[in-house]
């Protein structure tokens, strides 16, 4: 199934929209599970401002993602300085091109959100969701893996059973095999 | 009912100092200082500039709550006074002012103070490298003006400036020009280092000249001055295809004349966002310079993240008995700076929301340290810098409600 940036972000704004209604209050949005819902075409995706797509990542989101984000996934932490980014998105990108079922392309932006955020997630073909950090950083960061030495692009591949990889940089073919198998 | 930050922070201060260590002096916010919040979830903009002027003055640079260019000043070696903060006239720029992209101030002779920043343009990771120009020791700045020639909406970014010995304004610069056209089957790993000279403190400059090719994208590049005046640079450079280690220039080298000062040997196509310092060190047996980095290395087989610190050989080629790592894991950002046998390294260090500013002294030229705690914030908080006056350091932290100056005592 091929995805182009527009229907992504549509499925991203419904899937926004289901997380606010099934989500009590003051829970992460990312505790909604994207695959209960169905596909991006089979959910109408509300007329919204696109601000309204970029959803927020504080400390305790990273680990409901884990417990029922969508699998398998791909998550790039970039900042809007990160020249290196796209590149490795494109990787990513370029390995999913290929799959018969859904893979969510997830970009993180560490340091902007809002009109900024979405700048730069524009160079990020094949997105499919945007989150963006709001809180301390260095907090947020070492929520995902304590060990992040703070370089982006920073990925981290989901697959189907939950496994993760952690990769700074481009990942590798045999990382994407893995990641997709 | 639990303290307020503000109560908490007196506590530490004096906490630390009954604990001996360091003495801490913590500057009250001013309403002008206050950083720059443009969106709900967007960081503040706390990355300050820092330097002494001829007179000893501390001066800083910055951006306050409405992402306007502020200076304010204070005399050092007793209370701290800080001037009220002087908004300066950059008309409708864009500046940047997060980590590794900060304003910078610089004085020279004559009165002549310049202040660089970076003004990021409408595409993504393109910028021009801008100035204001004071010639009466930062009481009047003028109107910002690019410092380049290459006017192309591309990479300009991540300006350091300086002063020779000789008075001459030394500004060097991140420079994407040099990549082939989009579309092109020809590779360039990274960017350049462009630069570009100034005899006249700013008022007129010579011609954009290429120092090196293929440094990395988006780190710092850290200056010092040799024994003779001239300006030293060093920065992350690409070896090679995908090899980021530092590289060590003389300013006014012809390009590509450049000695490699580090060797992790990290294979990455990444942006670390994290660049080295570099310090002279002419105290020591075999005069050169003190560096610290941050790198990955294989350490026994297995990825080791670090900052590093390490002497150099005056030709910037690294003393490899030298090499070590900070005492610190989670040591981001460092600085040094050094004057004699007194050699400082400084850095943060944060878990959860605790953010610690440590220090690494050392009284042999670097063959041994001891650590201190200087301070620690809650939040958001720039990365450390170190500035000196001859024997004189201090290290000055950018907090949100506040800017902590902390002289380093040997």
């Amino acid at each position: 199934m091929k995805f182009s940036f527009k229907h992504s972000l549509s499925w991203a704004l419904a899937w926004s929209a289901l997380t606010s209604c099934l989500a009590s209050p003051g829970m992460a949005a990312t505790s909604a599970e994207p695959h209960k819902h169905g596909s991006a075409t089979a959910v109408a995706a509300p007329a919204s401002d696109a601000s309204q797509s970029i959803q927020p990542f504080d400390e305790k989101t990273w680990p409901a993602i884990l417990r029922t984000g969508p699998r398998p996934a791909a998550y790039l932490f970039t900042t809007s300085y990160c020249s290196s980014c796209p590149a490795a998105f494109e990787v990513l990108h370029r390995a999913v091109k290929s799959q018969k079922t859904r893979v969510e392309l997830v970009a993180v932006m560490m340091d902007v959100d809002g009109a900024q955020a979405r700048r730069h997630a524009a160079h990020f073909s094949g997105l499919t969701l945007i989150y963006a950090f709001d809180g301390f950083e260095p907090a947020i960061r070492q929520s995902v893996d304590p060990s992040w030495p703070n370089v982006t692009p920073y990925v981290v591949m989901v697959d189907r059973a939950g496994q993760t990889q952690k990769v700074i940089g481009q990942p590798s073919k045999a990382a994407l095999r893995q990641w997709l198998r | 009912m639990g303290m307020t930050w503000g109560q908490g922070r007196w506590v530490f201060a004096a906490g630390l100092v009954a604990l001996g260590l360091l003495s801490v002096r913590l500057v009250q916010s001013q309403e002008a200082t206050k950083p720059s919040m443009h969106a709900r979830h967007q960081r503040p903009q706390l990355a300050t500039g820092a330097a002494i002027a001829p007179d000893g003055r501390l001066w800083v640079v910055g951006l306050n709550a409405q992402a306007q260019l502020f200076v304010q000043s204070t005399p050092l070696g007793g209370a701290l006074q800080w001037s009220d903060a002087q908004i300066l006239n950059t008309g409708s720029d864009l500046i940047a002012a997060d980590g590794e992209s900060r304003p910078k101030i610089a004085f020279g002779p004559h009165g002549w103070t310049v202040i660089s920043y970076t003004m990021p343009l409408a595409k993504p990771y393109t910028g021009f490298i801008r100035m204001l120009r004071s010639s009466d020791g930062g009481q009047n700045f003028g109107t910002p003006f690019t410092v380049h020639q290459d006017q192309q909406p591309i990479t300009h970014r991540f300006d350091s400036v300086a002063f020779d010995a000789q008075g001459v304004l030394h500004t060097l610069w991140v420079d994407k020009r040099d990549q082939p056209p989009k579309g092109s089957p020809q590779k360039y790993a990274g960017a350049a280092i462009y630069r570009n000279e100034s005899k006249d403190g700013g008022t007129t400059f010579g011609p954009d000249t290429k120092l090196a090719d293929h440094s990395c994208e988006c780190c710092r590049i850290g200056l010092a001055r040799n024994p003779q005046g001239q300006l030293q640079a060093i920065w992350r450079h690409v070896f090679g295809d995908s090899t980021r280690d530092h590289a060590f220039a003389s300013v006014d080298a012809p390009a590509n004349r450049i000695a490699r000062s580090t060797y992790d040997d990290w294979q990455i196509n990444a942006c670390p966002h994290h660049g080295p310092g570099l310090a002279p060190n002419v105290g020591g047996a075999q005069p050169g310079y003190h560096t610290v980095w941050f790198g990955i290395r294989k350490v026994n087989g297995q990825d080791q993240a670090a900052v590093r610190y390490a002497r150099l050989n005056a030709q910037g080629e690294p003393l490899p008995e030298s090499v070590r790592a900070l005492p610190d894991p989670r040591a981001e950002h460092a600085d040094v700076l050094a004057h004699g046998q007194h050699v400082a390294v400084i850095w943060r260090s944060s878990e959860g929301v605790i953010t610690t500013l440590k220090a690494w002294l050392s009284e042999d030229g670097g063959l041994s340290f001891k650590q201190h705690i200087l301070g620690q914030a809650q939040g958001e908080n720039d990365h450390p810098r170190l500035v000196q006056a001859g024997d004189r350091m201090v290290a000055v932290w950018r907090l949100v409600k506040e800017t902590q100056v902390h002289e380093i005592q040997f």
